[in-house]
């Protein structure tokens, strides 16, 4: 099977704000593989290198050293994000714009006909249960429905990879549901999720495999049933070991 | 090209739903026809100075809109983060930012074509004649000039991260540049060196947007420019817009863009 | 909070009601201080005396149909609208037609041809484009006394509105009325264009006694004013053959005159006329 999302040695370094001339660390030498088809959570605390690991594999970042591929593409090519798709964390769309009208916008980028992108638009907004407010402006939407908005914005390009950045942050317990039951739908669709969280409940009921980051560092990757292993009573546990937390 | 129509057509959309537009076009309206009203020693043939202020308030609002609009775009993009979300698809920031050019500019034309239709609607009610050729040139040699502007303030959009800092310097910027611009080759002449050298290489470097103003042959019903001087005019100006939007986009492909 | 809308507008409109009780005398006063100073004084403060002047400067462009040298043009010639309405457009254009000189490089040289590079007078009528900058700079800068008379000029001998002439004389004359330049205009308009003699001589002695109660220094200057209007007063008496009374203005004319020869010639054709018996005769 080949790896649709793979990086190689990945290092990316930061000029430091505070001190002139010296540099941060974000990303030490990460190698992650990602296959077709699987639910990949990227867990990791605040600040451990999730955010700066997605935003060079969209390629808003330049790596320092080391490579990031995307369907077997260089990062840096355009072209290899014409398969992926993408919801960033606390996006607030185009408030001027409704949902139907910035999905309709998001798929003329993609070059969709005009039957097709009405397809797409019917579906994701059947699918992210936003249709009976698809004219208001997304100015009135609540938080979780930006977000869902967001989500089918992600999907309007059929993607093969989906690359989320926190899905469920700021969710309320029913919109963090509603994500993950959209999430599970894509799986049994046969599309790639690949998504950063610190919700380690979430990951544990809807990741295949799951990788935990600490200080740019890959501490651990596989299987949720290997890294939760007998002697850890849950994923939270062995996620606290190996980030090095102390545990009671 | 698909791709920079998208983004042109998203920049058209939130210039007619936010109010700028509106209010700087009911501001104009107003005032030229509070204006008109007034009687002058019962005179009432008198239009030139009408048309000296409808055309001074055109020049004023659509000068306003290009650069507040053009000033917002990738600021607002990185600070809402849609940027990343456009970034993420098949999209260069090249792309992107012709876009926007492209999207501020369709937009301020549409703008320029409602207030000259109010002005020449005035104007020809009062005059009864019509210079649609004088009109159309007027327009588009000022659409070119608001090319260059936006291309200004986009290029300052990028290196100044709040929109009012980039609004206030290309005003200041504009308004040097038509006030003072032309005569630099003058005030250089009286100044020491290297001062001299200085004002001789900003005149010539600066783009001369005075060339783009055609308003005193409206108001004093002269002949319109030759089309071939236009025609070099639009040349100059597309060529400035380029160098402007050129050094914008090696600015913003270098820009990080690092949400987290 | 749930108020009701009702609630709300009830209370917007108290304070509707006691706001325009309690300032219901101020605006009476405010009122009466508009009606002394005009909306556009209040607009432009202090500045407004600038502002009056850049208009009279406007209604100068105007004339000139925008062929006006700016600050920054090389000769920074200034052709007051003044001086042109006394002298047509000759001399002056030749003035006027290179005020600019030659372009010193390309970019001038091209932009001038965007530019208004023709002098070209207002006429036929088109002269009443220049009446609103000058009506406003009266408003905005009320002692402003070139405003008044150079507006009555154009209103009265080449857009035939007499009447309306003489009302702007008249606001100028509430504005100044010690002004003896504005009493030589308005007798003006009477003689030339109202066809009153008698107005037209009350109007000009007047000036005169204005003229003569200004203080000596301020009469070494104006000593040109005194002259045009003895030389005024001594047509209107010489047409209406007084010629006793042309004779004496003549000769108060002919002191102040930079020429006295040239009077003085007049003076003694006077003096011929009123030697012969039969010439009293005539009108």
């Amino acid at each position: 099977m080949s790896a649709i999302l793979k990086t190689d040695q990945l290092r990316v370094e930061f000029a430091s704000r505070e001190f002139r001339g010296t540099t941060t660390t974000a990303l030490v030498g990460l190698n992650l593989e990602v296959q077709a088809g699987e639910v990949y959570g990227f867990l990791g605390p605040n600040g451990a290198g999730k955010t700066t690991t997605i935003n060079a594999l969209l390629g808003f970042v330049p790596p320092t050293s080391g490579t990031a591929h995307l369907f077997g593409i260089d990062v840096r090519q355009p072209i290899a994000r014409q398969r992926i798709g993408y919801l960033p964390e606390l996006t607030y769309y185009y408030k001027f714009l409704t949902a139907e009208e910035l999905l309709r916008f998001y798929a003329r980028i993609f070059g969709l006909s005009r039957a097709e992108s009405d397809r797409r638009i019917e579906k994701l907004l059947k699918l992210v249960e936003l249709e009976p407010v698809r004219n208001r402006p997304i100015k009135s939407y609540s938080k979780g429905m930006q977000q869902r908005v967001g989500l089918a914005q992600a999907l309007i390009n059929d993607p093969d990879l989906l690359i989320l950045d926190e899905p469920t942050s700021g969710l309320d317990p029913l919109g963090r549901m509603k994500v993950r039951e959209i999430i599970r739908r894509l799986k049994d669709e046969g599309k790639t999720v690949f998504f950063s969280s610190h919700e380690l409940g979430e990951v544990e009921t809807v990741c295949d495999r799951v990788a935990i980051i600490h200080r740019g560092e890959l501490k651990a990757s596989g299987r949720v049933a290997d890294i939760v292993q007998p002697r850890h009573q849950n994923l939270e546990h062995a996620f606290l070991e190996t980030i090095g937390y102390p545990i009671p | 090209m698909k791709t920079l129509f998208a983004l042109a057509r998203l920049t058209l959309t939130e210039l007619y739903r936010r109010k700028d537009f509106y209010v700087l076009f009911i501001l104009t309206a107003v005032v030229t026809l509070a204006a008109g009203s007034v009687n002058f020693f019962n005179d009432e043939k008198i239009i030139r100075y009408v048309k000296d202020l409808c055309l001074l308030l055109i020049w004023i609002s659509t000068l306003l809109i290009s650069v507040v609009t053009a000033a917002r775009q990738i600021p607002a993009e990185c600070e809402a983060r849609t940027i990343f979300s456009l970034l993420a698809k098949p999209v260069t920031r090249g792309q992107v930012l012709l876009g926007k050019f492209l999207g501020c500019w369709l937009a301020v034309g549409l703008a320029l074509l409602m207030f000259y239709a109010f002005f020449a609607i005035v104007t020809g009610s009062h005059e009864h004649r019509w210079p649609l050729g004088g009109y159309l040139q007027a327009i588009w040699l000022q659409w070119v000039m608001l090319g260059i502007v936006i291309a200004m303030s986009l290029l300052g959009s990028i290196h100044f991260a709040a929109p009012s800092s980039t609004s206030t310097i290309c005003f200041v910027l504009v308004a040097g540049i038509v006030v003072v611009g032309p005569h630099l080759n003058t005030i250089a002449l009286q100044q020491p060196q290297p001062l001299q050298t200085i004002a001789y290489t900003v005149y010539f470097l600066i783009p001369h947007l005075e060339w783009f103003d055609v308003r005193d042959r409206l108001v004093y019903g002269w002949a319109s420019p030759a089309w071939q001087d236009i025609a070099l005019a639009s040349v100059y100006g597309a060529a400035y817009a380029g160098v402007f939007l050129l050094l914008a986009w090696l600015g913003f492909r270098r820009k990080s863009l690092n949400p987290g | 909070m749930n108020a009701s809308p009702r609630l709300f507008l009830a209370l917007v409109l108290t304070i509707c009601v006691t706001l325009a009780t309690s300032l219901a005398p101020r605006a009476t006063a405010w009122s009466s201080r508009v009606q002394s100073d005009t909306v556009l004084g209040m607009l432009f403060g202090d500045g407004r005396k600038l502002f009056a002047s850049q208009f009279f400067t406007m209604a100068d462009v105007y004339f000139h149909s925008g062929y006006y040298p700016g600050i920054f043009d090389r000769k920074g010639k200034e052709i007051h609208i003044e001086e042109a309405t006394h002298d047509s457009a000759g001399g002056e254009a030749e003035e006027m037609g290179d005020f600019r000189g030659p372009p010193r490089d390309w970019i001038e040289a091209f932009g001038r041809r965007f530019l208004i590079s023709e002098h070209r007078h207002l006429q036929h009528g088109d002269e009443r484009e220049i009446l609103p900058w000058l009506k406003l700079a009266a408003d905005l800068d009320p002692q402003m006394i070139d405003t008044y008379t150079v507006g009555s000029y154009w209103l009265r001998q080449h857009l035939r509105q007499p009447l309306q002439a003489e009302a702007f004389l008249r606001e100028g004359l509430r504005n100044n009325p010690d002004s003896y330049e504005i009493l030589f205009e308005l007798g003006r308009l009477y003689e030339e264009n109202l066809e009153d003699p008698d107005r037209a001589r009350n109007v000009w002695e007047l000036a005169l006694r204005r003229w003569q109660q200004q203080p000596p220094e301020a009469q070494k200057e104006n000593r040109l004013g005194y002259e045009e209007i003895t030389l005024h007063l001594a047509r209107l008496e010489e047409k209406a053959g007084n010629w006793a009374d042309a004779l004496r203005w003549l000769q108060a004319a002919q002191t102040m005159s930079p020429a006295p020869e040239n009077l003085q010639r007049q003076i003694d054709a006077l003096r011929e006329k009123l030697a012969d018996p039969a010439s009293k005769l005539l009108p």
